[in-house]
């Protein structure tokens, strides 16, 4: 008998504005530039995927990007770029056409890259097509994708566990240098090109400490609402501290389960937590920069994420723009009574070296 | 009378201090939505707030432009949207900071009655 399903899928669209004037708005002292959060995504959503799993439940947005925090998925949506991260058995990858549709016929945006990354379900059999495999998937996606996103590649990434692997799809408009086509934007492909683009760091956890998970569980009877239970859970297990400047939007389900999305200028992070036992699991994606102010103190995250959830397992996906993040990934949480188990290295077409490594818990009391 | 029911809009400065000293006045609880044009969260929230200012007539319900009214929001610690401040004599009573609909309506309840 299945359990919810707490791996996400994620989805990350960019776009290219040919005109950015009309989507710019000027204010008596502001400039704006609008882009994508001109439209209202979280209402095309909602058509797309089933109502059900798509209404808002919280969101907010500052002078970067807006956030939204959905039943089952987080949405951000930034000028030139819109990341999905959706749970359970939503079909993600059916929301792709009707994006570029609605990016395309508003905005007279085009799709210039996409990437997906997924790890592994902990209840394969329970997904609806085209997530029923990842070649489903990467079949539907090629399938999906125009064209002109002509350099692709896709790729599970290992680990010592059959069921716990890394799989990732990207596509994009650039090309390598290698590339013989004369109309693709050529970037170079190698590390240099990456290391000033922020990276990306995806942390999935399973078997999460049982006594730190109740924490996520509605308490019987409290008469308070989604929002206001949420706040409770993130003061009381600490995951304001894991970066105290930033806003948090963040919702408790009932009768049990947990997002929040955090907001800090451009930075951005989000956090999911299915804690019924069994089937535990947790989330927690951010973006940081080695440069252009969105440097994050990685070794502080991670040990405060550890600290929240003592996971059993627990794997850290990041991208290439921060040069060497994985080494400094790799030692915080080795440092936090982990050791690693696996790592694996590859590169992508936009996304650059992607790096998964999995760690488990040294020393855990049996059920 | 005309204005009861409704989120009245400032646009400038005067109009805001005018708003606030009026509800002084007849101790109303005041409840002001700070928005941006250029923010999707707050276009989600206009009119579930449009819905409670009809439903409750004894409350002042403002609207304020972080970037008309750019002063107001950096005097208030304005630093994402939609952000709804409530006020009463000039103080702060509470402040929810996001759409949260459920948040928002379970807030004005509360304080809308003392």
């Amino acid at each position: 008998m299945a359990g919810f399903e707490g791996f996400e899928k994620r989805l990350e669209l960019h776009f290219f504005d040919d005109d950015p004037t009309t989507t710019t708005t000027t204010t008596t002292s502001t400039f704006h530039y609008l882009g994508l959060r001109k439209l209202d995504f979280h209402q095309c959503i909602n058509q797309t995927l089933q109502a059900v799993q798509c209404t808002v439940v919280s969101a907010l947005g500052n002078s970067f990007f807006d956030a939204y925090v959905l039943s089952e998925s987080s949405l951000f949506v930034y000028p030139t770029k819109i990341i999905i991260k959706t749970c359970g058995t939503t079909q993600l990858l059916k929301s792709i056409q009707p994006l570029i549709f609605y990016a395309q016929t508003h905005l007279g945006f085009t799709l210039t890259s996409c990437r997906y990354t997924r790890g592994s379900f902990i209840f394969p059999s329970s997904q609806p097509f085209p997530h029923t495999s990842f070649k489903d998937e990467v079949s539907y996606l090629e399938d999906t994708l125009p064209t002109a996103l002509h350099n692709r590649k896709a790729s599970i990434m290992p680990s010592k566990s059959s069921s716990h692997a890394w799989h990732v799809f990207t596509a994009t408009t650039a090309a390598c240098d290698s590339c013989a086509c004369d109309s693709c934007e050529h970037v170079p492909c190698n590390r240099d090109y990456y290391c000033n683009q922020p990276y990306t760091l995806e942390i999935c956890m399973t078997d999460l400490d049982p006594i730190l998970a109740r924490k996520f569980f509605r308490r019987l009877g409290d008469g308070s609402t989604g929002d206001s239970a949420g706040k409770e859970m993130t003061e009381f297990t600490g995951i304001d501290e894991i970066n105290e400047e930033a806003l948090i939007c963040d919702f408790a389900f009932d009768p049990c389960g947990y997002s929040m999305n955090g907001m800090h200028g451009e930075w951005y992070s989000t956090i999911h937590v299915t804690p019924e036992d069994g089937y535990s699991y947790a989330s927690f994606e951010c973006v940081g920069s080695t440069n252009n102010g969105m440097e994050i103190d990685v070794a502080h995250v991670l040990r405060k994420v550890i600290q929240i959830f003592r996971p059993g397992t627990m794997s850290v996906s990041t991208t290439s723009g921060g040069g060497d993040v994985w080494r400094r990934v790799a030692s915080a949480v080795e440092s936090m009574g982990l050791k690693r188990r696996s790592f694996a290295m590859d590169e992508f077409p936009e996304a650059g070296s992607v790096v998964f490594q999995t760690f488990t818990a040294i020393r855990r009391k049996s059920a | 009378m005309a204005d009861e029911g409704l989120v009245i809009g400032c646009h400038t400065v005067d109009a805001w201090k005018q708003q606030l000293d009026n509800a002084q006045a007849s101790n109303e609880l005041v409840v002001v939505d700070f928005t941006a044009s250029w923010c999707g969260p707050c276009r989600i929230m206009a009119p579930i707030l449009e819905d409670l200012a009809k439903k409750m007539p004894d409350v002042r319900f403002l609207k304020v432009d972080v970037d008309e009214l750019n002063s107001v929001a950096e005097e208030w610690n304005i630093e994402a949207m939609p952000t709804f401040l409530f006020l009463k004599q000039g103080q702060l009573l509470d402040k929810v900071v996001g759409a949260e609909k459920d948040q928002l309506q379970q807030t004005l309840t509360k304080h809308a009655s003392s």
